[in-house]
């Protein structure tokens, strides 16, 4: 079956794919964030001219499609951190050769210079970026929210509250909310009765939900007073404030930080400078540099202090350390998000948001 | 032919250069069959590569279950041959231990993942185990437990009866809210879980409501394209068509502008007093928003085929029906509409079936209560991977395309529908 498959598919893109092809493909996200890979990565890249970006809307739906058919042609993708662990597990990344990787200014290895645990030898360092929730300053009088629960009390803030299509994030803030301790979410979450317990919160604001599944959608949302909060990407939130003046005031409490890890292609067509460029894009400079352009926050700790001190960072003259979702001070009250959690209940617990959505 | 020709001798009719006439008939006819053949080549290599093959791989995706029982042939023999009450014995952990020890990495990934859907915790058992398998010794019961208490658990090795056969209805179950218990019995999943069911029904619902939608839109609008002098329905043709060429995000994006909370149809009736600023309309993001966005962007469909069917209909028919006594009412229903239902037929068919699998509009504009079963199989193949169950759902869209086929060659003919 793989190999009428692998003819299918050979037969339907033949018209696409030359031979010869020198440049290395990257996918990534698009919008601000792919124009923040470009100048930090590509701009200061040897060879600036031999990196491709290409957009796509995540999922390893056409990665899989493209390893099962033996017709790759991507390099390297960006990915969230459950399909940096499914992709891995199933072979449709290669395992990399750490020593390869630039070490810190100290001599500390790359994986021992990364923030979290690294869940295997396929990925490579990209940014922590964080669902958090937001508003346009002035939608409401007098007391303002701080806190993940005035997210969920419509009654003290009233209004609309913007949330995604899908339950990752919102089952742990919905916990938190509910005054679970942070470190005991998942615990909580582990069980039957949690998750019970979280969605008891989610029906609180359900009645007055508006789903988004496309990143831009929140910030449109709250700006056209469609909704009066919504959770959000951070670098969202802080690209409109940062380089468009916009005034949105993000609640720096009860979110949850995300790994975005890059990873290289099973069989991707131009290996070797591939290699390169991910040995070029994971180094702390290119790391700090990135936060120039976008506040995601670099993974590797040498990034953060080349950043600190660099303060005012941010290309337009304007610090960056407060728009940061990994910096110290909001790191006591964020949750850092488990994959390995999300990978084995994703699936079930993504039925029961979904049915609890429709009812 | 004999009685015909006159016969000349006894033997066969024979060409000039002297090969009885059935062999040189058979031989022309061969050829010709063979250069007809060869012409259809390459649309039919086309449908064999874009169709044929695609739909039998995502049929025989929907039921494989092969790859679990290749990796583990031992865990499944092991498995039947125990009494399901008991603690699973060292013989259990021994299979599972040789199987994960001779399985590639990647294997066991797959494996792992496949596993996972009967029942959560499975990829993170196995895949925990895996990584300590090159150091374990026997007895294995021991080392799986001190690798990973969660071995303990019954219901891990309860669940592989679900997996032990190669073919499996699994994903057809799940696709409508059913699941196989560990003794593989069919039994409804859990209350909170169940999502398919519901988004059958509403994409049959949503299918039906927008074509018939269409069908009162289109029919007017159709007659008056079809009667109209030739330099206005030429100019009404062009209203018809430019929204039918625009792209689709433009159109769905345009739609948001106006229906939503803020946007300009309810700000209209703010500002002109009909609606108080508390009582906004809730249009879009909602079961409403899909009904009215898939009409708008189908109604060509249901337009172009009756206008079609329309233009061909003689006036004179009406003009004949009047002048024997009929009212312009009962013409128009008794003689017009009659010889319209092809292009009727031709116009809902074409509307159904386009929305019961649209999943682009659902998605941006549906919200919580307008998203279709389309939504899920996107859902599937790009987020989950479980490429089964997107497969199984598909396989069912494709099978109630086919039955309301049947159901119209029935009732109205195959044979009637024109498309123009």
């Amino acid at each position: 079956m793989k190999s009428k498959l692998k003819l299918t598919l050979l037969a339907s893109v033949v018209a696409v794919t030359t031979a010869a092809q020198a440049e290395v493909n990257i996918v990534s996200w698009g919008g601000a964030y792919t124009a923040s890979q470009q100048k930090a990565y590509q701009d200061t890249y040897k060879d600036p001219g031999s990196i491709n970006f290409i957009n796509y809307n995540g999922g390893l739906g056409e990665v899989r499609t493209q390893v099962e058919s033996g017709n790759v042609t991507w390099d390297i993708v960006d990915v969230l951190p459950h399909e940096a662990r499914v992709g891995c597990d199933e072979g449709l990344f290669e395992e990399l050769d750490r020593s390869a990787f630039k070490p810190a200014p100290d001599g500390t290895s790359m994986d021992d210079d990364i923030m979290v645990e690294v869940p295997n030898d396929c990925v490579v360092p990209q940014i922590f970026w964080s669902y958090v929730p937001f508003y346009e300053e002035g939608t409401f009088k007098g007391e303002q929210p701080t806190t993940i629960a005035d997210f969920f009390n419509v009654k003290k803030f009233p209004g609309k509250r913007g949330i995604h299509t899908w339950p990752n994030a919102l089952i742990e803030m919905a916990l938190a909310a509910d005054g679970v301790a942070i470190k005991d979410i998942y615990k909580v979450m582990s069980t039957e009765e949690g998750i019970d317990r979280a969605f008891k919160m989610l029906d609180k604001i359900k009645d007055h939900a508006v789903f988004w599944s496309s990143g831009a959608k929140p910030l449109e949302l709250v700006k056209s007073g469609e909704v009066a909060m919504s959770i959000a990407y951070n670098g969202r939130i802080g690209a409109a404030v940062l380089s468009e003046g916009e005034k949105f005031v993000t609640v720096w409490d009860g979110q949850v930080l995300e790994e975005e890890w890059l990873v290289l292609m099973k069989g991707a067509p131009n290996r070797e400078a591939a290699m390169d460029f991910l040995i070029h894009a994971s180094t702390p400079e290119s790391q700090a540099e990135q936060a120039k352009y976008i506040n995601y926050g670099p993974m590797r700790s040498s990034a953060f202090e080349i950043m600190q001190q660099g303060e005012p960072w941010f290309h337009n003259g304007k610090t960056i350390m407060e728009h940061m979702p990994n910096r110290p001070e909001v790191m006591k009250r964020s949750i850092v998000a488990n994959p390995e959690w999300w990978a084995d209940y994703g699936d079930s617990i993504g039925e029961r948001y979904t049915a609890w959505m429709g009812q | 032919m004999a009685s015909n020709a006159p016969a000349i001798n006894d033997g066969p009719l024979l060409t000039a250069d002297g090969i009885p006439l059935k062999v040189s008939l058979e031989k022309s006819l061969r050829q010709s069959r063979r250069r007809a053949f060869f012409l259809v080549a390459p649309p039919l290599a086309f449908l064999v590569f874009v169709f044929v093959i695609p739909i039998g791989n995502m049929l025989t995706r929907s039921i494989d279950d092969n790859l679990v029982n290749e990796v583990m042939p031992r865990t499944f023999e092991a498995f039947e041959a125990w009494d399901k009450s008991s603690e699973p014995d060292e013989s259990m952990y021994a299979a599972i231990y040789q199987d994960l020890k001779d399985a590639e990495k990647v294997e066991i990934g797959k494996v792992s993942v496949r596993m996972n859907y009967a029942k959560p915790g499975w990829r993170s058992l196995i895949k925990r185990t895996a990584r300590k398998i090159k150091r374990m010794e026997p007895p294995y019961k021991e080392a799986f437990l001190e690798a990973d208490d969660r071995w303990a658990d019954r219901e891990f090795w309860l669940s592989l009866g679900v997996m032990k056969d190669r073919y499996t209805m699994g994903y057809y179950l799940n696709a409508v809210d059913r699941t196989y218990d560990f003794d593989k019995n069919v039994i409804h999943v859990d209350e909170k879980r169940k999502v398919y069911n519901l988004l059958w029904w509403r994409t049959i619902l949503v299918s039906f409501i927008v074509t018939i939608a269409c069908l009162i839109l289109a029919y007017p609008v159709s007659y008056l394209l079809a009667t109209l002098p030739m330099r206005i329905s030429n100019l009404l043709m062009i209203c018809v068509l430019m929204p039918f060429w625009t792209s689709l995000l433009v159109r769905i994006v345009a739609w948001m502008i106006m229906l939503q909370q803020n946007g300009v149809v309810n700000d209209t009736l703010v500002a002109s007093g009909i609606l108080d600023d508390e009582n906004r309309l809730a249009m879009m993001y909602n079961f409403n928003g899909t009904i009215i966005v898939m009409t708008q962007i189908l109604l060509p469909f249901m337009i172009l085929p009756i206008y079609s069917v329309m233009k061909t209909i003689p006036p004179s028919y009406m003009k004949a029906a009047q002048n024997l006594g009929a009212t312009p009412t009962l013409a128009f229903i008794r003689v017009y509409m009659p010889q319209t239902i092809p292009g009727v037929g031709a116009g809902c068919i074409l509307v159904f079936i386009v929305a019961i699998g649209y999943y682009i509009t659902p998605e941006l504009v549906g919200g919580k209560d307008g998203r279709l079963i389309g939504n899920m199989v996107a859902y599937h193949m790009q987020r989950s991977l479980n490429w089964g169950l997107a497969a199984a759902m598909g396989t069912i869209l494709l099978v109630l395309i086919l039955i309301l086929y049947w159901v119209y060659d029935k009732i109205v003919g195959i044979d009637n529908m024109k498309m123009g």
